[in-house]
């Protein structure tokens, strides 16, 4: 019982959020008289109405979360600057499409088959430019990582196998699983698959694993001089990160039903880094936050246009200028990214009132500031 | 003379054109407070560096236990029972004072590649921590976060780091570094202390003259690059070379002053 209340005081309201997420579909449904299913026509399902739109929008959420949340593990916790993340996205994602579209497979097969390849091919990437390259200290390594990234992005647009730079539609999901048949049951799976992943990267950065993350992240040469092999955790680091990004690539697949170049693009590595500075880097929640804030901006206003003078500007035009706004004001309100400052604000508030806890939270401004 | 613990064989190393050591060679006996000593620029932090594996020597081995560890990575230094210290306060500063030292026990163990258990679980690195933390008088800032310590706490925090790896030898690279003078005397005792409970070795490398003669048992005087003169606290202040070439023009050794720096 106690350590139900406990659990209720500590994480009751991340639970109250995971059964409005669940609920969701229905009450969009329910205030917009809309189906949470979508418009049956003959034996197909239509995707129209409210509520599968605002079910496509939080998918979104959820794959760019995980997305956040593995750039996050790797540059949050561990310290390790990745400027190619896109790679583990794009990579997945065009082994899980090639395996539905280019092979002899049964769906059901390919699709199984492509999401355990796909995943399994970006920790095995991760290991190799780990071991290629981890020995390169910090912006080294961010420079390789980005050659690699745009080295794969200008292959595959350039590959006439998967039709350049236009990509290739899939065709054919399993019926259960396919965001245009059945959009509620893929929201609930990726919802599924990113509540298991934040609680997966929870319990590990709680775990002795973790801490040494942090230590190489604080300070790298002085967890060798006591006796870490740091690069076998880098290693480790980037595996975990590589499968989780990975993960994000194939959902983003079977969402959009298409691969595409794209996906390999500077966009997918700049945007879990803003997201995850925004929301608060090294912090659990924070690439969560990031990411269901900048893309709820995004679409609320992709469509919206504003009126300056004679000219008139879609906000969609000038999205990059618009984001870049909001990145230089958050990091100048928010230093450490929103959950980050909130934890600081927290603790010296716990501290206020005890002179010694004060003159320690002062010392730590001094050393922030 | 029984085996050493450590050993610098005609050691050598080189930064381009420059030799900062230049074929040295030391012998630390078990349970010895060994010192490195000599002027600015006479490589005595590069030999440091040298034994305890952050340099690699241009030439010359490093053994340690009758072993040739010149090869021997760092973490796996800390394994066979070497600990260091650096010079510079060298933390990890935004976890706390107790998660510093928990580290250290938890590099020790075989438990770091447990992705799924919780670390608080594992009760035993904690309570070996807090028992170094009270050792080194730092248990009530346990929970404070490690940059926000008094430079004077960070050095102990230094120490308890080193300490809770249990290691057989102590490098301490100038461990009152920018301490004020009325702190340095607490921070010996305790070195001190814990040499004589736990019978470590310890090799130092320090500028405090009142701290080389008051702990060590052996002193090597370095001088450009060079082993220039190696003997007891009372054999070093008695030579009249070391005098001349170093010592003579700042300290008054007799007197056991410390230069005002």
């Amino acid at each position: 019982m106690n350590s139900l209340k406990s659990f209720l005081k500590r994480d009751g309201w991340m639970l109250f959020i995971f059964i409005g997420l669940l609920a969701f579909p229905f009450i969009v449904a329910t205030l917009t008289g809309s189906s949470p299913t979508g418009v049956p026509r003959g034996d197909r399902m239509i995707m129209r109405g409210e509520s599968v739109r605002w079910q496509a929008v939080l998918i979104e959420v959820f794959i760019l979360s995980l997305l956040a949340m593995s750039y996050n593990l790797l540059f949050g916790f561990t310290g390790v600057v990745s400027f190619g993340h896109a790679l583990f996205f794009g990579l997945s994602g065009y082994i899980f499409g090639i395996l539905l579209e280019y092979t002899a497979l049964d769906t059901g097969l390919a699709t199984g088959l492509g999401i355990v390849l796909g995943i399994a091919a970006s920790g095995l990437l991760g290991l190799g430019i780990g071991l290629a390259t981890l020995r390169l200290k910090g912006v080294y390594f961010a420079i390789f990582t980005l050659a690699l990234a745009e080295m794969a992005y200008i292959f595959f647009s350039r590959l006439q196998l998967t039709k350049a730079e236009d990509g290739f539609a899939i065709g054919e999901l399993p019926v259960w699983l396919d965001p245009t048949q059945s959009r509620l049951t893929f929201y609930y799976i990726t919802l599924a698959v990113f509540v298991v992943g934040f609680l997966l990267l929870r319990r590990l950065m709680a775990s002795p694993t973790g801490a040494v993350f942090k230590a190489i992240r604080e300070n790298e040469d002085r967890a060798q001089s006591i006796g870490f092999n740091t690069l076998r955790f880098k290693l480790l680091s980037l595996v975990i990160a590589g499968m989780m990004a990975g993960a994000a690539g194939i959902l983003q697949v079977m969402l959009n039903k298409k691969v595409g170049p794209e996906m390999l693009g500077l966009t997918y590595t700049i945007d879990p880094l803003l997201m995850t500075i925004i929301g608060g880097t090294g912090t659990l929640l924070g690439p969560v936050i990031g990411a269901a804030g900048l893309h709820l901006l995004d679409v609320g206003l992709r469509d919206q246009v504003i009126a300056l003078g004679g000219a008139s500007i879609r906000i969609a035009d000038v999205w990059g200028l618009i984001l870049g706004a909001i990145f230089i004001l958050v990091v100048m309100v928010f230093p450490y990214g929103i959950v980050g400052t909130y934890q600081r604000w927290r603790l010296k508030r716990q501290h206020r009132g005890d002179p010694a806890s004060a003159a320690t939270s002062r010392a730590a401004r001094r050393q922030s500031g | 003379m029984t085996e050493p613990l450590l050993e610098g064989r005609q050691l050598r190393k080189a930064f381009g054109g420059l030799v900062a050591v230049d074929e040295v060679s030391l012998q630390i006996a078990p349970g010895s407070a060994h010192s490195i000593i000599g002027p600015n620029g006479a490589g005595k932090t590069t030999l440091f560096n040298l034994l305890s594996g952050r340099y690699r020597p241009t030439s010359g081995t490093v053994w340690f236990k009758g072993r040739n560890i010149t090869k021997l990575p760092v973490y796996q230094r800390a394994h066979i029972g070497m600990g260091r210290s650096f010079q510079i306060t060298n933390l990890f500063p935004q976890l706390t004072v107790l998660e510093n030292v928990r580290l250290a026990v938890q590099a020790k163990g075989n438990d770091s590649f447990r992705l799924l258990r919780r670390v608080d679980t594992f009760t035993a690195p904690i309570e070996k921590a807090l028992e170094v933390l009270e050792l080194v008088g730092l248990r009530e800032s346990a929970a404070l976060p490690a940059s926000v310590l008094p430079h004077g706490g960070k050095r102990k925090l230094e120490l308890a780091i080193l300490l809770a790896g249990d290691p057989e030898i102590l490098l301490l690279d100038e461990p009152t570094a920018g301490m004020a003078s009325e702190q340095v005397p607490e921070l010996m005792a305790t070195i001190d202390r814990v040499r004589r409970d736990g019978g470590q070795t310890i090799v130092l490398v320090e500028h405090n003259m009142n701290v080389v003669m008051s702990i060590s048992d052996r002193i090597t005087v370095m001088h450009l690059g060079r082993l220039l003169a190696e003997g007891t606290p009372t054999e070093i202040a008695g030579n009249t070379l070391v005098q001349d070439v170093y010592l003579g023009q700042l300290y008054d050794l007799s007197a056991g002053e410390t230069p005002q720096s």
